[in-house]
């Protein structure tokens, strides 16, 4: 009878488990087809950074990658083509994922690594957030050791084939359904619209400084990790003697990461971009033409449009003035630049 | 070990095997063995503690019971509660209390010559002990019998699934259990997979996504203005029901896959209509304790007016040191004893319920929104990172009505809310209609597979699977 009884229960689970998996390859199969076919939206950015772009200039980084380089000004002025493929919270882990990818593809002439010191300090979510490659690991093997930072168990997870679109539902229904809704991209450019106020960036400021007063004695302590990825991905832009303009984009306050202990990163980006002959480091942080210039800011954190186009323009300049006067003169060469 | 991993997974399934392939004088051995390794998993040399303690109590058990002298059976119950109360102020309240005898010195410009102990807080210590403290207080009362197996009493104090989140058991529920043959149950598997399967659901569903968005705000307390707060401590409320049932669920369910039945802990707190209502159905286990070893020896309702309300504080504010060696919890504490005193002193002017039955439910709609906002408000202290944290949070209520901030982006706040809606939606049906809509244990199996699979794929698309610790786990 008890015998009965457990071969009955594994006979069902055996059913089931049928059952799951078929419904899991089904809802899998679905939600691939939608994702891929997405035309708005970052994750249609993604796809085409990762399988399609060809420009000179690319851009990586975070949100300030995404919100703050404008691709069509800085073509303007320098005459080569231009693709912003940063990312919304992501950091360097994945910004050196995606210029690996990007590397065994095609050689672009100019990189823009956009950076903030925030990114070399302890944080476990710039981990976590890599699982957004996990769509692209079948067709991507080079993916699956940056997916094991997100967990040891990650790749096998990847028996689920709906898995890789976890927590993707909405905004893959909302670009669907809501294209003509969504946020346009100009070659990955996502500006913001709304500007901040006085009182907001006083108000801002004011909390800073108590933060400060508060945070102050904790120990600056950088993620060994992430600077490794920081020196890979500059190893990387170097093999290929690719120009790289390593930057750090402006920000409301002048002393911005003084206040949110970050002065130990700061020093580290600077310290270990000055190791690689091919990489400039720019640091826009302290820059009085935007510092204090609420009006040029959608939030505490990012540029909006008008303070990136100002901004775009001064980088465009910037990688301009670097070809016409660089060590090496520009060649035509898809080696790149330097 | 987390539940929500996969370690656990391959643990459980493995421990489940041997479980039921080995003969049932071995069974024991299986399930302490698999409690050690679980418990170790976390900090090892830990065991040692635990280990210490159920010896204790175990002597402790067959000497009270074999004592007549009623002065020499409550030095040997004191005995074994000073031993686990003690165990607990060390590793749990020592550098707290360092601390203040640090600050009061200070202010007296002496030196505090007492140094910091530098240990991590045994995972799941206040479960355990109180576990095992009420063993011996039910051998005290003559209650229960001393249990004369060791490794019977140990699994008592160590068994797995309840171990380090409870629900906090009571020897006449579980020692009998341990000794009855359990073979395997089609039933009960069945049953405690899906009870499994829902914690999941709570946890990695509910608890979890819910969590970004209220760590966003709790751990930038001065940068978010009042209406995201509010949200936040909402969300949070949710959160820690979701996080702490699911985990209980899970715990219940497990143990029901081997033939246990583990007591309930939580009865839909949120649909409580005043707060004596929420504390019956919130953390049962521990409210029960609580009941019947401090409120009832202190007397209980039994007494004069006063001395009642200073009892029903009493049982508070040790429920809120219970949880941590921190004032946030101190204060929640209070906050509840105080809601629930002045419950009590005003109980008896309210309204009674009204006959029609429209006026009754928007009555109880009402009663239940009170009770679920003066709970969250509460959870404000007992979430912030410190008390300074929890008054910058309420100091900056006052900018309720200004724009949220919404997180990350719209997707994560979106499905929270839907999070939400979906576990009121299941819980009201639970509750007002209980035998209604069972789709889990349907009996057209088309329509219980499907949901089950539905609720799987679900998981899979709306869980968050970054394997976040139980918060009720530091406790």
């Amino acid at each position: 009878m008890k015998n009965k009884l457990v071969v009955r229960f594994f006979v069902r689970l055996a059913g089931f488990s049928v059952i799951l998996i078929a419904a899991d390859r089904l809802v899998g199969f679905g939600l691939k087809k939608a994702y891929f076919n997405q035309r708005v939206g970052q994750f249609s950015q993604t796809t085409y950074a990762i399988d399609s772009t060809f420009q000179d200039v690319m851009i990586f980084g975070s949100s300030r990658a995404v919100r703050h380089y404008s691709p069509s000004i800085i073509s303007k002025y320098t005459g080569l083509s231009c693709y912003d493929s940063g990312r919304d919270g992501l950091m360097i882990p994945y910004s050196a994922a995606m210029e690996e990818i990007s590397l065994s593809r095609h050689i672009p002439k100019v990189i823009i690594l956009d950076i903030t010191p925030r990114e070399l300090g302890i944080d476990k979510s710039k981990y976590e957030k890599l699982d957004i490659l996990l769509p692209y690991c079948d067709e991507h093997q080079q993916f699956i050791k940056y997916i094991k930072e997100v967990s040891p168990f990650e790749t096998y997870k990847l028996f689920s084939k709906t898995y890789p679109y976890n927590s993707s539902a909405f905004i893959l229904a909302h670009n669907i359904f809501f294209a003509k809704s969504a946020e346009k991209d100009d070659n990955g450019y996502l500006p913001l619209t709304g500007a901040m106020t006085k009182p907001e960036m006083e108000d801002y400021s004011k909390r800073m400084n108590i933060r400060a007063l508060r945070t102050r004695k904790k120990n600056e302590v950088a993620d060994i990790k992430a600077i490794n990825y920081f020196k890979r991905f500059l190893e990387n832009a170097a093999r290929e003697k690719i120009t790289t303009l390593v930057i750090i984009s402006p920000t409301i306050l002048n002393n911005a990461f003084y206040l949110d202990n970050q002065t130990l990163e700061r020093g580290l980006i600077e310290k270990i971009s000055r190791e690689y002959p091919n990489v400039i480091f720019l640091d826009y942080s302290t820059d009085p033409r935007f510092n204090y210039h609420p009006e040029k800011f959608d939030d505490v954190f990012h540029l909006n449009k008008l303070g990136s186009e100002e901004y775009s323009a001064i980088i465009g300049q910037r990688i301009k003035a670097k070809l016409n006067t660089g060590r090496q003169q520009l060649t035509n060469t898809s080696k790149g630049i330097y | 070990m987390l539940f929500n991993s996969i370690d656990f997974v391959i643990f459980y399934i493995i421990v489940t095997i041997l479980y039921f392939a080995v003969p049932h004088k071995l069974k024991w051995i299986i399930l302490l063995a698999a409690s050690c390794y679980f418990y170790m998993a976390f900090v090892p040399v830990y065991i040692l503690i635990l280990g210490f303690t159920i010896v204790v109590d175990y002597f402790a058990g067959i000497l009270i019971e074999a004592e007549h002298v009623p002065r020499r059976r409550k030095l040997l119950l004191a005995a074994s509660l000073i031993t686990n109360v003690g165990i607990l102020v060390v590793f749990k309240y020592f550098n707290f209390l360092n601390l203040n005898v640090d600050i009061l010195l200070h202010k007296f410009n002496y030196h505090n010559p007492i140094p910091y102990l530098t240990i991590l807080l045994p995972i799941g210590l206040s479960f355990h002990t109180f576990q095992a403290m009420s063993y011996t207080i039910e051998v005290y009362r003559g209650n229960q019998k001393a249990e004369r197996h060791f490794g019977i009493y140990s699994l008592y104090v160590m068994f797995y699934p309840q171990l380090v989140a409870g629900p906090i058991e009571r020897p006449q529920n579980i020692l009998p259990q341990l000794h009855t043959r359990h073979s395997f149950d089609y039933d009960l598997m069945q049953s405690g997979l899906k009870m499994m399967l829902w914690g999941f659901f709570k946890k990695l569903v509910i608890a979890d996504r819910l969590s970004i968005f209220v760590n966003s705000v709790y751990n930038n307390p001065d940068m978010h203005n009042g209406t995201t707060i509010v949200i936040a401590s909402f969300f949070f409320a949710i959160q820690i029901y979701c996080d702490f049932s699911g985990y209980t669920d899970i715990a219940i369910g497990c143990a029901r896959t081997m033939g246990f039945d583990l007591m309930k802990n939580f009865d839909r707190p949120y649909f409580a209509s005043n707060i004596q209502d929420f504390w019956r159905r919130w953390h049962i286990s521990l409210s029960t304790w609580f009941r019947d070893y401090v409120y009832i020896p202190l007397g209980g309702s039994k007494v004069s007016g006063g001395r009642r309300y200073l009892n029903v504080f009493i049982v508070f504010l040790l429920s809120g040191i219970w949880h941590g060696a921190n004032y946030t919890y101190i204060i929640w504490g209070v906050l509840h004893g105080l809601y629930s005193v002045v419950y009590i002193l005003i109980k008896p002017y309210l309204r009674k319920t009204p006959e029609n039955k429209f006026a009754a439910a928007l009555m109880r709609f009402g009663n239940i929104v009170f009770t679920i906002s003066l709970v969250t408000f509460a959870w404000i202290f007992f979430r912030a990172n410190s008390v300074k944290d929890a008054f910058t949070l309420i100091h900056n209520l006052k900018s309720f009505g200004a724009m949220p901030f919404i997180g990350d982006g719209v997707s994560n706040f979106a499905q929270s809310v839907l999070a939400i809606v979906l576990l009121f939606i299941l819980e009201y049906k639970i509750e007002y209609f209980p035998g209604k809509f069972n789709f889990f244990s349907s009996p057209n199996i088309m329509l219980r597979w499907g949901t089950l699979v539905f609720t799987i794929l679900w998981i899979i698309i709306f869980g968050v699977f970054n394997g976040s610790q139980f918060i009720y786990f530091q406790f």
